[in-house]
């Protein structure tokens, strides 16, 4: 030991090379040493979600510069880099981000783009609103203006991932979520839009709630026009499903007769309530009409054309708008029809047999109430009846051969009688009518087929 | 320390041999050598500058050069001892 000492002494001038070597070593290690420290750090911190890191190494000494979104979150980043081999000392610049309240963010559409704003909660999540609006909304510049912070509601990815699905359905248009409470508003870019987005909002995660939803949808169209040259009954427009289809052709077939039906409808979602109940009895009182238009445009029922006479289009105006569902509105425009021109009694006939061979003025079954559906026909008639004001008609029922023949008999007077009594109403002299009854006694057909029974119940109009 | 040992493996054989090699000498070289008091200073100031070290009171780059330069002396120092003792073992054993 003592030899160690005394040895030890000696051993100086080699402190002179080592001190070179020193410095060679210093010079040639201190930058990649920092680097190489940094990017374990970096590593380290992979799997903490943190905002803005920045690293920086002096020495083996790091400066960790970040936004963390826990207090948690702050703590374990420091613990990891504190934890890397080589690391002397951590100098802690890491922050929480700010918190937000209320927890705003909102997508917001116009023509050239989209604009997310207000705060998210974490980088990943707003990466994955990015990447969804992307997806959601095709061809559109997506501005991204979100913020950082901490104080999201639960489930506020959900939320706002549903939100934006929604924006793809709009023209253009905000959607907002606060806290919990989420707010709409726009215009639909297709005509179900509306209701297909009240729909998906069920679908918002438990506790969410719609404040306000106040997207619009476009008018909901429905039209019909009724050409007297090409006598046909064009239908364009929407409606809401088939089954409402189906029950308006059928209605504009019972209710027009003679008119080719062009039937041009696409059904559609975002139907007004008592859409049915509107046009079924508008498309009444169009068959009414020698010429005319029905538009409904949502809940505005716009009706414009000629009443063959005065007395009908007073009672078109008056009488329409009560058959509606009470949020409907009613805009009657009903001009009348100039007469035509008085005829020879002879030609009167001819007109009425026209008529008649094309339509047959229905009843309730075995009963002399008439059907509402005939109203556009007796419309007609009583068209021709007022250009031949000096004949006296007769107005004749048949029945078919089925039941008996008192019964039929008295059934057929009543629905001449009632047919004369619709005539007079509408301001016809009663010394013009006389309703007569055949009962079964005048067949056209045989009444061994239905078809057959169909043509035997028959109203005649005789000029006498 | 075990990082800056691996990391400088290399400039750490290096002072180690040539403290191996000085030791090797300075067990047959003539003359005195240091006086006692300043092998004496020396060591204060070696303990100084491994309290420093130790405490990390030295901040950044500098910090780091300290560590470096005392580790890079800790090998010197080994290599020192047993160069001393192999050529002590070495001299003891040739016949006079």
């Amino acid at each position: 030991m003592h030899g160690l000492f005394r040895w030890s002494r000696k051993w100086w001038p080699g402190v002179i090379p080592l001190v070179v070597l020193w410095v060679i070593a210093a010079w040639t290690s201190t930058v990649p040493l920092e680097a190489d420290l940094a990017a374990k750090s970096g590593a380290a911190l992979k799997d903490i979600v943190l905002d803005q890191t920045k690293i920086s190494a002096d020495g083996r000494d790091l400066t960790l510069a970040a936004d963390a979104f826990s207090e948690q979150g702050r703590k374990s980043a420091l613990a990891a880099v504190e934890a890397v081999p080589g690391v002397r000392l951590v100098n802690d610049e890491t922050r929480l981000v700010p918190e937000a309240k209320p927890f705003v963010w909102a997508a917001e559409r116009d023509v050239a783009r989209v604009t997310l704003s207000g705060s998210a909660p974490l980088p990943a999540s707003k990466g994955k609103l990015l990447e969804a609006a992307h997806a959601a909304i095709n061809g559109v510049e997506i501005v991204d203006q979100m913020a950082l912070a901490r104080g999201a509601p639960q489930r506020f990815d959900d939320a706002a991932l549903l939100l934006l699905d929604q924006v793809g359905k709009l023209k253009d248009g905000k959607v907002t979520i606060s806290d919990r409470s989420v707010s709409l508003t726009g215009m639909a870019r297709d005509l179900g839009g509306r209701e297909a987005i009240a729909t998906a909002l069920r679908n918002l995660p438990d506790g969410f709630k719609v404040a306000a939803n106040d997207v619009k949808a476009p008018p909901y169209i429905f039209q019909a026009y009724k050409d007297p040259v090409a006598l046909a009954l064009t239908l364009t427009g929407y409606v809401p499903d088939d089954n409402v289809h189906a029950a308006i052709a059928q209605a504009a077939e019972h209710k027009f007769f003679g008119e080719k039906l062009v039937d041009n409808l696409k059904a559609s979602l975002g139907a007004p309530t008592g859409f049915s109940a509107a046009v079924i009895p508008a498309l009444g009182a169009l068959a009414r009409l020698s010429t005319g238009t029905l538009v409904v445009s949502d809940r505005e029922v716009k009706l414009s054309g000629d009443a063959l006479y005065e007395g009908a289009a007073a009672e078109i105006r008056a009488g329409l708008g009560k058959d509606f569902p009470r949020s409907f509105q009613f805009k009657p425009e009903i001009s009348v029809k100039p007469a035509a021109a008085p005829v020879d009694p002879t030609v009167c006939q001819q007109l009425f047999s026209d008529l008649l061979a094309k339509g047959q003025i229905r009843f309730e079954q075995a009963r002399a109430t008439l059907d509402p559906d005939s109203i556009a026909l007796l419309d007609r008639l009583i068209e021709i009846a007022l250009r031949c004001p000096t004949a006296n008609i007769e107005v004749a029922g048949h029945t078919d051969g089925d039941g008996e023949d008192g019964f039929n008999q008295a059934l057929s007077e009543k629905r001449a009688q009632a047919v004369v009594d619709y005539l007079v109403r509408a301001g016809l002299p009663a010394s013009r009518f006389t309703a007569v009854g055949y009962g079964s006694t005048q067949p056209i057909a045989g009444n061994d087929t239905d078809e057959g029974k169909a043509q035997n119940r028959r109203i005649e109009f005789l000029v006498r | 320390m075990a990082y800056l040992g691996l990391f400088h493996w290399g400039w750490l054989f290096g002072s180690f041999l040539l403290g191996l090699g000085m030791g090797w000498i300075a067990v047959v070289q003539r003359g005195e050598g240091l006086s006692k008091v300043a092998a004496r200073w020396l060591a204060g100031l070696a303990a100084i500058l491994v309290i420093l070290a130790v405490a990390r009171v030295v901040p950044g780059r500098f910090g780091y050069w300290l560590d470096l330069g005392l580790i890079l002396f800790a090998w010197y120092l080994l290599g020192c001892a047993i160069g001393s003792f192999l050529r002590n073992w070495v001299v003891s054993r040739q016949p006079a």
